[in-house]
């Protein structure tokens, strides 16, 4: 009996510690933008992933699929695919519907514009040696356009890898 | 100055101007490896799947008579399907040799195990695997690696009439050799399709300063980036320079295309300016443009023969048509007339026995699946007298589809120079040349 009464108090008093500490924690956090750093970028995007892309990101839009196809049929038809996503990348800029800063803007707040175009075509922040080379360059050269800065980044190594 | 300083001076510099690079008549800078028989080759694949009873032995008549010596008339009852086409001047036959009974040996007598075998000098059994580059050095990589002094890739060229797995064939994956080393490809009939012009035919036309300025931010880019995209990854990549040329070239191209003056260029009716014929039309313009030494362009539409016998027949007239036309092209091309080789060979031939499909002309088609006849092909060698035996026939058996390769290594004077690794297991067809 007295065994009894024992493990019936010990039981009691696990239970009651078990709910007594019982508690919900919540925890907040704050919205943060994924983005992908350069250096993990190892794959070769597929002529379909890097012309859909090319599209989205000139035009704001999807690709058509009549678009698409012919793309993908110039791409075979010619050995060398640089050549080839250049000549896309000109008649792309080319074409009506490009969604494109202004000079003025981009002249008004470089920084602004340097970081945005990143964002854009390498879906991450410039590095800050990128910044403040790329501010440089526009700055000692006003005459540029955010057009062919676009275009550099359009046909430069990295946009060719994710 | 001492004298020994004096025979030392005088002595450097005279092995200095023997040694030194010097302009050849032909524009080189320097002289090539080897002993060149000539400084381009155009080879032809001509026309896919072509039986020796049809073409060589005339056995409907002379359906090739602008490559072939004879007026055999054509067969009755299928001489109203062959388009009456124009029989230009000297035959083909008597400016070079030709070989009446070569064989493409071994292997399938499939269309890509053909092609790889002409352009590899290699049998092989592969299967078709369209995203696969041949497992051998192709012709174009011997000869851009192994060439003294190097070319660029506006060198060398494949030209095909299809998609499908011959643009693989412009560089092997065998280990040193591969894209840096191949050839520009282009299939002109998707590339200048008008549809794809819509589309490609338009470009931003940036000045050069633009270009320049652009080039500048895309350096500081790259440079920023651990990887590249370059040769493999983005197939056969040409320089800066060979870059811009080719879209100028591209452009025009468009330009025609868009303008219709390509609709019947050669003036024998848009009805037979079939897939070959523009295929060729395109290797006419690359040549006319680039004067490449080494480009490789096929023909196929023979290959109708599977289901239609007397359009073969007429294919192979039109073929025919358009190899007499690249003669005449390269022949008034200047820096490649008198100074080109042209090869002309079938990838292989047909079956002896012909399938159950019959023609409207009550003819039964033909397919190659290996059988001995569809190993029998002729080629015919075509080039200046200096260099290439003319008029001469060659009846016996002798020459495979192996010995095309080293016979253009042989011709464009780096076939010395392959190491052991890609050494080739042909011959070079000797009884061609002087």
């Amino acid at each position: 009996m007295k065994k009894l009464l024992k493990y019936s108090l010990l039981l009691v008093s696990v239970t009651l510690l078990f709910t007594a500490c019982k508690k919900e924690y919540l925890f907040g956090v704050d919205d943060v933008d994924v983005v992908q750093n350069s250096a993990s970028k190892n794959n070769v995007k597929t002529t379909t992933e890097f012309v859909s892309i090319a599209y989205s990101d000139i035009y704001g839009s999807t690709i058509p699929q009549a678009y698409l196809t012919k793309l993908s049929l110039a791409y075979l038809a010619f050995g060398d695919k640089k050549l080839v996503e250049d000549i896309i990348i000109k008649n792309m800029l080319a074409a009506p519907g490009v969604q494109l800063p202004t000079q003025q803007a981009m002249l008004a707040d470089v920084d602004l514009f340097v970081k945005n175009t990143y964002k854009k075509f390498y879906n991450r922040e410039p590095g800050e040696f990128e910044l403040w080379k790329m501010k440089q360059l526009i700055q000692a050269d006003q005459t540029i356009t955010p057009e062919l800065i676009y275009y550099a980044f359009l046909t430069s190594d990295e946009y060719r890898y994710y | 100055m001492k004298r020994r300083n004096f025979l030392k001076t005088t002595g450097l510099a005279a092995a200095g101007v023997i040694a030194a690079p010097y302009i050849l008549p032909s524009g080189r800078l320097f002289a090539a490896s080897g002993n060149r028989k000539a400084n381009h080759v155009v080879f032809c694949l001509f026309a896919g799947g072509v039986r020796n009873f049809e073409s060589i032995q005339k056995a409907e008549g002379n359906i090739m008579p602008n490559m072939l010596v004879g007026n055999e008339s054509i067969s009755p009852d299928i001489a109203g399907a062959i388009p009456n086409l124009p029989i230009g001047g000297q035959r083909l036959q008597t400016q070079g040799t030709l070989f009446k009974e070569f064989r493409y040996a071994q292997g399938p007598t499939g269309h890509y195990n053909g092609h790889t075998t002409a352009i590899t000098g290699r049998y092989n059994d592969v299967d078709l695997n369209l995203k696969s580059n041949p497992e051998y050095p192709t012709i174009f990589e011997l000869y851009r690696k192994h060439n003294s002094p190097g070319q660029t890739a506006l060198n060398a060229w494949w030209v095909s009439n299809q998609l499908g797995p011959y643009p693989a064939l412009n560089y092997s994956k065998f280990p040193g050799y591969g894209a840096d080393y191949g050839a520009n490809y282009v299939q002109p009939t998707t590339m200048f399709d008008p549809n794809i012009g819509t589309v490609m035919g338009n470009p931003k036309q940036f000045s050069q300063a633009e270009l320049a300025k652009a080039s500048g931010y895309r350096d500081f880019l790259n440079n920023n980036f651990a990887n590249q995209y370059t040769s493999g990854d983005a197939g056969v990549v040409n320089t800066a320079e060979d870059n811009y040329n080719l879209q100028q070239f591209l452009k025009g191209t468009y330009t025609d295309v868009a303008q219709g003056s390509l609709n019947n260029p050669w003036g024998i009716g848009q009805q037979n300016m079939n897939g070959d014929c523009y295929n060729i039309l395109f290797a006419e313009k690359i040549i006319q443009q680039y004067k490449p030494e080494l480009m490789v362009v096929n023909m196929q539409g023979v290959d109708i023969a599977h289901t239609n016998f007397t359009e073969y027949c007429a294919n192979m007239r039109i073929a025919d048509y358009a190899v007499w036309h690249l003669w005449q092209t390269i022949q008034s091309t200047p820096g490649m007339a008198n100074d080109t080789i042209l090869i002309i060979a079938p990838e292989h031939g047909r079956n002896l026995q012909a399938n159950s499909i019959v023609d409207a002309y009550g003819r039964y088609a033909l397919d190659h699946t290996s059988d001995q006849k569809s190993r029998e092909i002729f080629c015919m060698v075509v080039g200046p007298p200096s260099v290439v035996n003319q008029n001469q026939v060659i009846s016996a058996v002798q020459g495979e589809s192996i010995d095309i390769v080293p016979t253009i290594a042989d011709i464009l004077g780096f076939a010395s120079e392959i190491p052991g690794e890609a050494a080739l297991p042909g011959s070079t067809l000797q009884a061609a040349f002087v």
